[in-house]
């Protein structure tokens, strides 16, 4: 067998072994092959070959040439042999090391007619060409699988779609694979609820609603309801306008907590100056002080959240009339933008 | 399953099919040539040059001594299978779409498109058998002009003197190609062109596909609807496995919103139906665009498809394939 030939069937053989690709060949000495690859085994023609076949019927041929580094090499190769009709077809091959390699042979009994056409001569555009599959227009493609099952459209060998992938890498993360509805406690995700129109959110003391942090975006959404994956526009999360107005802002978000607003206050007041003021009273959640945008100067206003209502309610009770900074503070519960 | 990928085409391959014995595979495509190739290892024969245009239909006699093949060039050519010379030519005045051998091979039908006036026709011709068959009648034996839409794709039924066709409507029909009279049809056999027909072994059933994204088996006697096999992309082909329940579907969007559209979208997937459940039951993928053809080995030991990417995918089952019982134990006669 020739070196090249070796090689076409080495790169059939590496990939699969099992391989359904059966070359046929007149007699085992030449392999169809480009002309680059004849010019090749001129040059490498070994000279000295041993050839036998062994009792397995297997047949060795070693082979010694000169590599690049100009030492011998010994190369090995074994093919089992068996006839049809005078042909010889080669089915799968094992390599071993780099150059020692199995071929087996497949036996097949075929139709008289089936083999009289093997022996058929080529025309067209093929004529003149060596038997055997020529590189140019054959080639083994890569293995697909085919695996029959019942119940309608098989998804095993199909990549699932975006919207899955992402549904399963939240259900595996969040909650450690459950979903459970804030709205009607059902294995599904809360945006995704039939009720979720008709039944309020439940409320269950924080436990599965993340702290508010007050560096929090402001404008981001409850995150199951993006659980489908795809963009939901501002406007629409959170319960897809069921709590809002459609035409409502963003900035809803921060508004669950009870705020104050605060005027009347000298235009050099902190954060921190309020913060300090109100947390006598109790928590503070946020202190929001307005500024003016270019000279960074107080513009007599602030926003202070707390952590509930009751707190601020307090906070009105005793800050509001207080004298702060020779200016009396005016205190009372922040208004939504759209209602003032 | 490691597929043998044929490049013997420039375009897309328009249909392909297999001999008797399944050791021979025809190619025929866009880019003017027919292919034959060794089914079991992909080494190609031969050529059949000479046409001038799109071949779009080939047939090959079961005896594989007499290949026919229609093209654009508005020629029907007869081609020795074992040379690869034309043996005869007969000219139309529209492109041959489709083209098929009787069961006994010494008939063959063909249909010539309806177009710059001219009417669309389905022709019959005696093909003598005797000598090296360069000898044929120039004038076909029976001719006849359907009337309605166009047909698209014809067979011979197992009745003497029936010709199924599939027509641009969706109509099935059956003519008498004797007096050119419609013996049968079923107008709503399908929604929109039918794209394919592919007869049983014995001829008394046939599976047809459609752009409507349906194949139906129906029956050749009635033309009644046995099965649909309803997909979700237009289908180009569709085949039975011989030996096993199962159909071959083919198909993919149009080759015109192919670049709109992703891979995965796309769909260029041999489908694998079964024949009586009417339910998927495999995928084999591979193609880059639309699979324009598929044809199954009568030996069911393998199958290949043609697509519009240019290659044609020769699939010898593996033993998986055999053992696989997706629906238990249960047989199938057929």
């Amino acid at each position: 067998m020739s070196r090249d030939g070796n090689v076409l069937f080495c790169s059939v053989a590496r990939s699969d072994c099992c391989s359904s690709l059966k070359i046929l060949i007149k007699n085992s000495a030449t392999v169809k092959t480009s002309w680059a690859d004849d010019v090749e085994v001129e040059e490498l023609e070994p000279p000295k070959v041993e050839d036998y076949v062994d009792e397995n019927g297997i047949r060795i041929t070693i082979e010694y040439t000169i590599n690049d580094e100009g030492k011998k090499v010994k190369v090995w190769s074994c093919f089992k042999l068996s006839c049809v009709g005078g042909w010889l077809s080669i089915v799968a091959v094992y390599p071993k090391i780099t150059r020692k390699i199995k071929r087996t042979l497949q036996k097949s009994l075929v139709d008289h007619a089936v083999a009289e056409r093997k022996q058929w001569s080529k025309f067209g555009q093929e004529k003149e060409n060596k038997p055997g599959p020529d590189r140019a227009t054959t080639t083994v493609g890569e293995d697909v699988v085919l695996s029959l099952r019942a119940g309608g459209k098989p998804t095993a060998d199909e990549e699932p779609s975006h919207e899955e992938k992402l549904r399963k890498q939240l259900t595996q993360t969040a909650g450690g694979g459950k979903v459970v509805c804030r709205l009607c406690k059902g294995s599904h995700f809360t945006a995704k609820c039939p009720y979720k129109d008709s039944l309020p959110i439940l409320n269950e003391g924080g436990a599965e609603t993340p702290p508010f942090q007050d560096d929090a975006p402001p404008n981001e959404g409850p995150s199951t309801s993006n659980a489908g994956g795809k963009y939901v526009p501002p406007s629409m999360r959170g319960g897809a306008g069921a709590s809002r107005g459609p035409g409502e802002s963003m900035r809803g978000g921060r508004d669950d907590l009870p705020t104050l607003r605060v005027t009347n206050i000298s235009e050099d007041t902190q954060e921190q100056d309020l913060r300090d003021l109100f947390s006598y009273v109790g928590r503070v959640a946020r202190v929001y002080v307005g500024r003016d945008r270019e000279t960074g100067a107080g513009r007599g206003f602030a926003f202070v959240s707390f952590e509930d209502k009751a707190t601020a309610q307090r906070a009105i009770d005793r800050m509001n009339g207080r004298g702060y900074d020779n200016l009396i503070l005016n205190v009372g519960w922040s208004q939504p933008r759209e209602q003032r | 399953m490691r597929p043998i990928l044929l490049q013997g085409h420039e375009r897309s391959l328009t249909q392909i099919k297999f001999n008797k014995e399944g050791d021979l595979l025809f190619s025929c495509s866009k880019d003017h040539v027919i292919n034959v190739w060794f089914s079991h290892n992909g080494e190609r024969l031969g050529t059949y040059d000479g046409h001038n245009g799109t071949v779009w239909t080939i047939d090959v006699d079961s005896q594989s001594r007499f290949l026919m093949s229609g093209s654009a060039d508005n020629t029907l050519r007869l081609w020795s299978v074992q040379s690869g010379k034309c043996l005869y030519k007969w000219e139309f005045p529209t492109a041959v779409k489709s083209v098929a051998f009787n069961e006994t091979d010494d008939q063959v039908v063909c249909i010539t498109e309806q177009r710059m006036g001219f009417q669309g026709a389905i022709r019959v011709f005696n093909i003598s058998r005797d000598g090296d068959g360069t000898r044929q009648a120039s004038e076909p034996a029976h001719i006849f002009n359907p009337i309605g839409s166009k047909a698209t794709v014809c067979a011979f039924s197992c009745v003497p003197n029936r010709v199924v066709t599939g027509h641009m409507s969706g109509k099935v029909a059956i003519f008498d190609y004797k007096t050119g009279e419609e013996v049968d049809n079923n107008e709503r056999a399908h929604g929109d062109e039918v794209t394919d027909l592919q007869m049983s072994p014995d001829r008394t059933y046939f599976i047809t596909s459609s752009k409507d994204k349906a194949a139906r088996l129906h029956q050749t006697k009635d033309l009644k609807v046995l099965k649909t096999y309803t997909t979700e992309t237009p289908l180009n082909s569709a085949a039975l496995a011989f030996g096993k329940p199962y159909i071959l579907l083919g198909g993919g969007q149009e080759a015109m919103s192919v670049t709109t559209t992703s891979l995965r979208q796309g769909k260029f997937e041999t489908r694998f139906w079964h024949k009586i459940f009417e339910e998927e039951v495999g995928r084999v993928k591979g193609h880059f665009g639309p699979v324009n053809t598929i044809a199954v080995s009568p030996t069911g030991t393998c199958y290949a498809s043609g697509g519009e990417d240019g290659f044609v995918r020769v699939h010898h089952f593996d033993e998986t394939y055999f053992k696989a019982k997706p629906y238990g134990d249960l047989e199938v006669l057929d």
